[in-house]
């Protein structure tokens, strides 16, 4: 049998594109050769959570979705967090600790933890833990990691108080 | 297998006559994870099940009905009245396979490691398949072999029910890893079914350390008719060696898995009867 050639329309980062794909690609592969490389190639095989982005809201391994999966849904790949000059608060917190070692493994956190914080409300620590389970640090340095996803999500969690109280409340 | 064509049917009736049509060479594909380690270079055409309404839990009467293209996060995640499912889901692999992997994935071909099919084979489930009709089948019937005897001709699975536990039921699961996103040494299942002080009726599987999960009768006969005790759950669990042959894994010889089971069936029954008492989440 002869693998077609077929093409795939989604949404990545916000953008509506098109690609030409082949039925057995991974998504992961087809990020990377369209210049999404922030996304990584980790394990290859769903374990390490390196190459971790966002489709409709969830986080997925790319390494473990064929392209075509992705038709019609939304991609969000670390392309579309902060930026060198502007970081998201996850990205300046997990500086901020020092949670920055060899960095491979940085963009899938970054993703995993933002699918965390777009879903869930009033989030504990099991459930923080649930949804970081799938990705690994080949360093090792996760109580860093720890430390900055905690920051951020009591960063967070404080907002909306501060939002509430008075302008100029405190001179 | 290689991945050659990709398939999108529209509605259940082409979804099988595609698979009809290409015999051996067709795959269901719901979340597919499965797909990626399948050896070889077959060439292979996947038939997209993503879009056929499969993915939903409801509650209809005495059943929850979970279609077979839910994935085990929104498993996880749901809360019905006495619901039991979410813990083990939240126990299987990492959270961003479980936004991919499904239930159906899970069990119409059933790995040594598979948790579902032990679980439901103690829920008593019933899971319904459409054949140019819709039949349902019982968990014993359905795991009797390998299930995939059974989706040969095309034949899809369409939803999973699991029967809403009353009052005097009460379930527990365990399941024995390494590591928190390891594949499993050993998982129990248990339900049992408080009358009067003592237990009316039990369904207790195993899998993982056997070839396939069954259930482990003879550990069933000796709680029925007892106090649920410390006690009883540990006679119990002892013949636990008379249905299943325990088998030896990386690290571990036979002998300690049997141990092994042995604890997890007493854990399980356990958080059962404690599940009867009144705990509910």
């Amino acid at each position: 049998m002869k693998t077609n050639t077929c093409s795939v329309s989604l949404s990545i980062n916000g953008e509506k594109k098109t690609f030409a794909t082949r039925p057995d690609e991974k998504l992961l592969d087809l990020l990377r050769r369209e210049g999404y490389k922030g996304t990584k190639y980790g394990c290859g095989q769903g374990t390490c959570g390196a190459c971790t982005v966002i489709m409709d809201g969830r986080a997925v391994y790319a390494c473990l979705l064929y392209s075509m999966q992705a038709e019609g849904r939304k991609v969000r790949t670390i392309e579309s967090m902060g930026t060198y000059d502007k970081p998201a608060p996850i990205q300046q917190e997990l500086v901020a600790a020092g949670a920055v070692q060899c960095g491979y493994c940085i963009p899938g956190i970054i993703m995993s933890a933002t699918a965390l914080m777009e879903t869930e409300k009033d989030i504990s620590d099991e459930v923080a833990k649930e949804y970081m389970d799938g990705n690994l640090c080949r360093c090792t340095g996760y109580e860093k990691i720890w430390v900055a996803l905690r920051r951020t999500l009591d960063r967070a969690a404080a907002e909306p108080a501060k939002k509430a109280s008075p302008k100029g409340g405190k001179k | 297998m290689k991945l050659c064509e990709f398939v999108r049917p529209a509605s259940l009736s082409q979804a099988r006559a595609s698979l009809r049509k290409l015999g051996p060479k067709g795959m269901p594909l719901a979340g597919g994870t499965a797909l990626h380690f399948m050896p070889g270079k077959t060439p292979v055409s996947a038939v997209d099940l993503t879009h056929l309404g499969l993915s939903y839990i409801r509650q209809k009467g005495n059943f929850f009905e979970i279609g077979a293209a839910t994935p085990l996060s929104d498993i996880q995640r749901y809360r019905g009245p006495r619901w039991a499912m979410h813990e083990i889901c939240r126990r299987i692999s990492t959270h961003q396979i479980r936004n991919v992997s499904t239930i159906g994935g899970n069990i119409c071909r059933v790995f040594p490691w598979a948790d579902l099919p032990v679980v439901l084979l103690a829920m008593n489930a019933r899971m319904v398949i459409y054949s140019g009709k819709l039949k349902e089948m019982d968990a014993d019937e359905f795991f009797s072999s390998q299930p995939a005897r059974l989706f040969r001709n095309g034949d899809l699975l369409t939803a999973v029910k699991i029967p809403v536990l009353k009052a005097q039921h009460g379930f527990g699961s365990v399941k024995a890893t390494r590591n928190a996103a390891a594949f499993s040494m050993v998982t129990i299942a248990a339900l049992l079914e408080l009358k009067g002080g003592v237990i009316a009726a039990a369904r207790v599987a195993a899998g993982s350390a056997i070839p396939f999960p069954k259930r482990l009768r003879s550990v069933e006969a000796a709680l029925t008719g007892k106090e649920p005790s410390a006690e009883t759950f540990r006679a119990a669990a002892a013949l636990a060696g008379t249905d299943a042959k325990w088998c030896k894994q990386e690290g571990m010889s036979a002998e300690y898995v049997a141990g092994l089971a042995e604890v997890s069936i007493v854990d399980a029954l356990e958080r059962a009867a404690e599940f009867a008492r009144g705990r509910t989440a």
